[in-house]
């Protein structure tokens, strides 16, 4: 476990995890679209909208998560708090990346 | 710093240290790999490529000038922009900020070389003769044609018949062989070769920029690259991925294009903000404000830049919904650059600024950047972006923003670096002159353009007619481009001049904090006589006299009677030295490899196969040459044994900068797979297709060759667990027969391409299953060979278990491979397709 958080990956673990999500729901969205397109009318009010939007929360929440796990192990005195500490910060832009992105979840029809 | 306490005699050591480490004049001197020459030839080249495609802009604001007005005729004009383009983005602002990195990098972090001298060689060659090709195109009148970014069906056979596209495709993805390599090299270098100590936190800002930068062009170039082979195989060979009669999407290439387009503006931005955060505390006199700050910004700036390629298709017809995915993102990345900006303000207002030249060029940008960062928020709005979408407007946005980001940082460091390539200082007078003449002209030019794209003048007209408004804007723009073109001349009047009559610059002559100051003016091709220890983030500001005292000879890796190229090798995060990297010497491989690459360039270009395959041929046996020349046949004749109190030398570790280097250019690699994956799904599931969604594939042999894939792997892995304890009983056996189960794997994979039933020609999902089965069929072809190798290797004792780091590298393919063809299979055999196409 400590050869994983002082690894050099780690510091940049967030971004990835955002780039992940990002690229996940450009696709889900084009993907449930091309399946099973929901009616404009509905607006935001969509099947595509909600598993979209609590797969943006769960990613949300692991990036928290992992933001404060970074954040305590550069408290705990480790060598490398440099490192921590910034991947704690990168796990927190990150996660603003993701709520700034998802809400427009909340506004738009997904296929319209 | 630790000292030693006896000092050898530092004019014998130089001059063994040149024996050892110099650049040969004359016709060797083409066989250099030296960091400090190879980016000096970067350097230069690009200049060059740099009035050339300046001259190009000369020609388009003289057409513009007036309304009516027929410089060049239609077709000429079309080729003039699309050149000058590709020629500024391909040719001077990726190479040069790449040159400018190869060149510092190692002397800030108080190394002699970068890990890879010859990868560098190699990747300047590719530049030199790409660049040559691309641009004799335009000597030849029959340049490239369809604008730099090469929309599809505009760049199709059907449209452009000639050879026009495929000079591009084909010269572009040759320079980006240079591009991804130096890419390569700066990530491992900066994360490897640093001075003892030196911990990241403890590393120049300008490294972590540039640690980001060469990041993003592993990841980001491939993409083009592909698309740029895609689009000539549907040239050249009919297989049709972007004709929407045959299954294919010219969106695709739009997509493909933009996954690389929008990072590489920060790839270009990024550096030049290196400069400014390196330059301005300088000149303030006082460290940068917020170096935590900053790094996170840079990080953040080079992942969230690859969320915004569709804000280059606002206008194709894609749901709202996945506009504002990338509106939002497009918008978000202002947040980091702004980070950046305030970093630089406070370190402005609390420090005490000195206006020299280089400052007044960081000014310049200041300004400049940050009123293109404005309309670039103003075009991450979708209804703004569709009313100036493709006009002068969206040109105007484009130049703020890279010749703010990109070319005034780097005059304000070349004004900088200047004494590092003549010892000498630039006139300060003419330096305000050129300064002042390009901000004038710049402003001029292109603030004046927003108003011409706000009154509807598309981009890309070779003439308008007078009456719309846009006459004296233009004329405005064309008078403004001359200024700037005197202030360029200035400026290269200056650097000329003062090679001659310039001031020497004396020892550290701006009261710099960085490490490349402590080396001669020029640099000895060694860089540092020894090599201190480092634990902050200013070491001259902390010890002046530091430099002299490397000159001495009191510090680290003083030895040379050996006869190798040594440097520190270090662990990446703490900057403890783990090993001592041997570096090669001069050498013919990389000219060789490259010119022979040039020779399979023109042959595609000229449509001569067999010539190409051959070459092909050719440069796979340089390439097997040149990868034999490493661990103990690096450099011929010398002494390998290490002193009982130093490290061992890299090869002779399980984890030297080749691990590092093979798992870096696999993400290149990946990414590559990755945008061809992408392609697949889009295709299969997003574009309309006429007839069948499924691609009959000799399923059973692929499946097949997968296992077999799978147990080689394992028998690799367990290979190495035996070699790290120390078991090395018949290694060149156990090698041996690994290459055989790869020759059946590479054969049952052969015969899945043949029992499948593809008509390539005829549909555009065929198309992309063959690229995917012939990009497997390569690389485990290669990853075969590299065992064949690898097995003679340890009969001859060369890979042993003392020296187990060479079949480390090749594991690495082999495992890559495994997920590859594993990921082909799920993709091809088992996805269902044709979901969303109504078929």
């Amino acid at each position: 476990m400590s050869r994983l958080r002082e690894h050099p990956l780690h510091s940049i673990l967030g971004l990835v995890i955002w780039s992940l999500w990002f690229v996940a729901l450009y696709a889900g969205q084009g993907l449930g679209c091309a399946l099973a397109p929901p009616a404009p009318a509905d607006g935001a009010a969509t099947w595509l909208n909600a598993v979209l939007g609590v797969f943006t929360g769960l990613t949300v929440l692991l990036l928290l998560g992992l933001a404060l796990f970074s954040w305590r192990s550069a408290a705990a005195g480790s060598p490398q708090r440099f490192v921590l500490r910034l991947a704690a910060g990168v796990h927190l832009v990150g996660a603003a990346a993701t709520v700034f992105i998802g809400l427009t979840l909340l506004g738009l029809p997904p296929c319209a | 710093m630790k000292r030693r306490s006896s000092h050898p005699d530092p004019a014998r050591l130089h001059a063994q240290f040149e024996r050892v480490w110099g650049s040969p004049s004359g016709w060797r001197a083409l066989t250099v790999v030296n960091h400090t020459a190879i980016g000096r030839r970067f350097l230069i080249t690009g200049a060059v490529f740099f009035l050339i495609g300046g001259l190009l802009a000369m020609l388009i604001r003289a057409q513009l000038a007036v309304p009516g007005y027929v410089l060049l005729e239609p077709d000429l004009y079309n080729q003039v922009f699309t050149m000058h383009g590709t020629v500024m983005m391909f040719l001077f602002a990726v190479p040069m900020m790449e040159g400018l990195a190869v060149y510092l990098i190692p002397k800030m972090l108080g190394a002699r070389d970068l890990a890879f001298p010859r990868l560098s060689a190699l990747g300047y060659w590719c530049y030199l003769f790409g660049g040559i090709i691309l641009t004799a195109s335009l000597v030849l009148e029959i340049a490239p044609k369809a604008g730099w970014f090469m929309y599809t069906p505009l760049s199709s056979a059907a449209h452009t018949p000639g050879m026009n596209s495929d000079f591009w495709l084909l010269g572009v993805t040759f320079v980006e062989i240079s591009a991804v390599s130096a890419g390569v090299e700066l990530v491992v270098s900066i994360l490897r070769v640093r001075a003892r100590g030196m911990a990241l936190h403890q590393m120049p800002i300008y490294a972590w920029y540039i640690l980001v930068m060469a990041g993003m062009i592993v990841v980001g170039f491939p993409p083009l690259i592909l698309g740029s082979i895609l689009l000539e195989l549907e040239r050249a060979a009919g297989l049709p991925f972007f004709d929407p009669g045959r299954g294919g999407d010219p969106l695709l290439w739009q997509h493909l294009f933009w996954l690389f387009g929008h990072p590489e503006v920060y790839i270009i931005f990024l550096p030049g903000a290196g400069i400014v955060s390196t330059l301005l505390p300088v000149f303030c006199g006082r460290p940068l404000v917020g170096y935590r700050w900053v790094v996170l910004s840079v990080l953040a700036t080079g992942f969230i830049s690859f969320g915004l390629w569709v804000h280059h298709m606002f206008t194709v017809g894609i749901p709202q919904l996945a506009l504002a995915f990338f509106s939002a993102a497009s918008m978000l990345v202002a947040i980091p650059t702004g980070v950046q900006v305030f970093a630089w303000l406070t370190t402005l207002w609390l420090g005490t600024p000195r206006y020299q030249v280089p400052m007044l060029w960081l000014v310049g940008f200041l300004i400049v950047f940050v009123a293109g960062g404005l309309t670039g928020v103003m075009l991450a709005l979708v209804p703004f972006d569709w009313q100036v979408h493709d006009t002068h407007f969206v040109v105007a946005h484009m130049h703020y923003v890279l010749v703010g980001g990109m070319f005034f940082p780097l005059m304000a460091g070349l004004y900088y670096w200047l004494p590092h390539f003549s010892g000498r200082l630039p006139s300060e007078r003419l330096g305000r002159w050129g300064f002042w003449l390009v901000f004038i002209g710049f402003n001029l030019t292109f603030l004046v353009m927003h108003w011409t794209g706000l009154l509807g003048m598309p981009r890309r007209v070779y003439t308008y007619d007078t009456g719309l408004g846009w006459d004296w804007p233009n004329l405005v723009s064309s008078i403004g481009s001359f200024v700037m073109a005197a202030g360029v001349a200035t400026c290269l009047l200056d650097l000329l001049l003062h090679v001659r009559f310039g001031r020497p610059a004396g020892v550290n002559p701006w009261q710099a904090d960085t490490l490349e100051w402590a080396t001669d003016y020029p640099p000895a091709s060694y860089n540092f006589l020894s090599l201190p220890d480092v634990n902050n983030r200013h070491p001259l500001w902390r010890e002046p006299d530091l430099p002299q005292g490397i000159a001495r000879g009191e510090h680290a890796l003083v030895e040379i009677d050996h006869g190798r190229r040594d440097t520190w090798g270090v662990e990446a995060l703490s900057g403890r030295v783990r090993d001592i990297t041997q570096l090669p010497g001069n050498t013919w491989i990389p000219l060789i490899a490259a010119l022979l690459l040039a020779g399979l360039c023109l042959s595609l270009l000229l449509k001569q196969y067999g010539l190409a395959l051959g070459l092909s041929g050719v440069i796979l046996l340089v390439l097997l040459h040149w990868s034999w020349r490493n661990g103990p046949l690096l450099s011929p004749g010398a002494n390998l044994t290490v002193q009982a109190n130093q490290p061992p030398l890299h090869w002779q570790t399980h984890d030297g900068p080749g691990l590092w280097g093979m798992a870096v250019t696999l993400v290149a690699d990946g990414a590559l797979y990755l945008s061809l994956l992408f392609g697949w799904f889009y295709l299969g599931i997003v574009t309309p297709v006429a007839g069948p969604t499924t691609v009959k594939v000799g399923a059973g042999w692929l499946l097949g060759s997968a296992l077999l894939l799978t147990v080689g792997t394992l028998y690799l892995g367990g290979l190495l667990r035996r070699l790290r304890q120390g078991s090395e009983a018949r290694l060149g056996i156990h090698l041996l027969l690994l290459t055989l189960l790869g020759l059946l794997q590479v054969t049952l994979l052969l015969g899945a391409l043949q029992a499948a039933e593809l008509q390539p020609r005829a549909r555009a999902l065929d198309a992309v299953v063959l690229v995917m089965l012939l990009y497997s069929l390569i690389h485990c072809a290669l990853a075969t060979i590299l065992t064949a190798l690898q097995a003679w290797r340890a009969r001859l004792g060369y890979v042993s278990a003392r020296q187990s780091y060479e079949p480390r590298v090749v594991a690495q393919l082999w495992l890559y491979n495994l997920g590859v063809l594993w990921i082909s299979y799920l993709a091809i055999v088992l996805f269902p397709l044709g979901w969303g196409n109504g078929s």
